[in-house]
């Protein structure tokens, strides 16, 4: 497999080991233009910045909000229909398995240049992640409550109301709240494709090939990434 | 699980006996004043997040309207003409993928067994540690930008930034999983005089090793969606076609491209989560009843 990869005559990978001997010069240039960050750009990114993470913020809420129904729509104790959690599953699936940048690419030439896409793109990336993991989780654990429930004679929607998730919120807290990192960082990307944020003042420097107003975007958003997880795992803390 | 056991004062109320004497004193209600702050900060930043966004608001009702268009644009006749030539794009999507994850997985498992704890000395944990965080911070699509430079708009280029990219959260694994071994076997071996090469040779890779395996199909997994998205910004496969023909809005061509996308991938899944689950939880026994 390995070998037929690299095969460009039908349609592989063309090793190009010469390309770096060549030219690693270009990419040495570049990391020493990335090394060198133009503090002075900083006012600029500030805007962009603070849509990023509120875009973030709003797809992983809206996206939160919707995976409830979704999730126990898609998980064996709350919902006996074989039929129904079937097709539901297979359409989370195939939201799953087109890439976040291909919606957004998509969705912009859909809705127009704006922030509307990029957030449409993460709340349908994040039902995806949340649905698939909390559904698997749910499955996975043990429902004595629900039998109870069963038992004392309760509607399917008044057990998943009272029993199942009560007993799920810490498995849909931690996919929250790792959607809303994993946001972060895609937010921080969006932009290229013209989906608002960041990215896009990242694309268009760039462009013009001030390297260092780039490595300035790329320092925070590092920085902002790493600020939001420790956040975000201290929140975990706090929920255990 | 906490949630789901009675609160503190529901026990409170249940353990009491029943009063002869003076009216028991109830212990005070616990402040909620805690999470009360968390929940009204929690909602003044997302209020604030969407005052924030630059939405108009009031075309948002024309657009289910439009996504139907678009919808119907895509789907209702895709345009199977130019399947072939989707193939092969794909296939490159799947070679930029596999050489990455060949690539990520050679790189990050010495380099993640390095970083384990017990393994490497501290200084070089760190470094490493701290490597794998930065490379993690950096969104792929800014490193096969950055080697674009190096190696023009290639596949090789996105074979490359998948392999680099990989390493930051495919070496944080590593060492995780390297940490979670028992340490028995590597005492074993280095009290008998093995060294540290020795130790990652015959007592850690032997216990890790199908966690690392599947850890590497997984990666290819991830990778098969990362390639289309390089493929955005140029740098060949099935990405580039996807992006070429939405820019010439040529929507039945991609509504086909969709369909090739999502089939392609949850068929890698398939048979990629098949093979995973093979190598974790080994062959089923075969005329073994094992349900119970």
């Amino acid at each position: 497999m390995t070998v037929a990869t690299c095969l460009p005559a039908i349609g592989g990978v063309e090793l190009e080991l010469g390309a770096i001997t060549r030219n690693w010069r270009n990419g040495a240039a570049k990391l020493q233009q990335l090394a060198q960050p133009n503090l002075a750009f900083f006012p600029r990114t500030l805007t962009p910045m603070l849509e990023t993470l509120a875009m973030a913020v709003v797809g992983a809420v809206t996206a939160a909000i919707l995976s409830i129904p979704v999730t126990l729509w898609a998980a064996r104790a709350s919902n006996p229909s074989a039929l129904g959690r079937q097709a539901v599953r297979f359409v989370v699936n195939v939201v799953r398995a087109v890439p976040d940048l291909v919606y957004a690419t998509i969705l912009v030439a859909m809705i127009g240049v704006g922030t509307l896409p990029g957030v449409v793109t993460l709340i349908l990336f994040d039902i995806g992640v949340v649905v698939k993991l909390v559904s698997e989780a749910i499955d996975s654990a043990d429902h004595p409550y629900i039998e109870a429930g069963r038992a004392a004679g309760g509607t399917q929607s008044q057990i998943n109301r009272r029993t199942v998730l009560p007993q799920s919120w810490p498995f849909f807290a931690n996919q929250w709240l790792y959607s809303l990192e994993l946001n972060v960082r895609i937010s921080a990307i969006l932009g290229i494709v013209g989906a608002g944020g960041i990215g896009r003042l990242l694309d268009e420097r760039r462009a013009f090939y001030t390297y260092e107003d780039v490595s300035l975007i790329i320092l925070e958003i590092l920085v902002v990434v790493v600020l939001i997880e420790l956040l975000s795992q201290q929140a975990r803390r706090r929920l255990r | 699980m906490s949630a789901g056991s009675p609160s503190p004062s529901q026990l409170a109320a249940d353990a009491s006996p029943p009063s002869t004497g003076p009216a028991p004193v109830l212990p005070p209600t616990p402040s909620r004043a805690g999470p009360t702050v968390a929940a009204v900060l929690l909602g003044a930043v997302v209020l604030v997040s969407v005052a924030g966004l630059d939405i108009a608001w009031g075309s948002l009702g024309e657009i289910p309207v439009r996504v139907v268009t678009y919808l119907e644009l895509l789907f209702s006749a895709p345009n199977w003409e130019k399947l072939p030539r989707a193939l092969f794009e794909t296939w490159r999507s799947v070679s930029m993928a596999w050489l990455g994850a060949i690539g990520c997985v050679a790189l990050s498992i010495p380099l993640g067994i390095l970083a384990a704890r017990g393994v490497g000395p501290a200084w070089l944990r760190t470094l490493l540690r701290g490597a794998f965080a930065v490379i993690r911070a950096v969104p792929e699509v800014v490193i096969a930008l950055i080697l674009l430079t190096v190696t023009g708009l290639t596949p090789f280029t996105g074979a490359l930034a998948l392999g680099i990219a990989g390493i930051g959260t495919h070496g944080k694994w590593v060492y995780e999983t390297i940490e979670s071994v028992q340490e028995g076997a590597s005492e074993a071996v280095r009290a008998s005089g093995g060294t540290t090469a020795e130790v990652a040779r015959w007592a850690l890779w032997p216990a890790a090793a199908p966690a690392l395996m599947s850890f590497a199909l997984y990666r290819f997994e991830i990778n098969i969606r990362t390639s289309a998205v390089l493929g955005l910004i140029g740098a060949g496969g099935i990405g580039t076609m996807l992006s070429n023909y939405t820019n010439y809005r040529e929507w039945d061509t991609v509504g086909m491209l969709l369909i090739v996308v999502v089939v392609i991938t949850m068929l890698i899944d398939l048979v990629s989560g098949g093979i995973r689950r093979r190598i974790m939880e080994g062959a089923r026994a075969r005329g073994v009843d094992r349900t119970s």
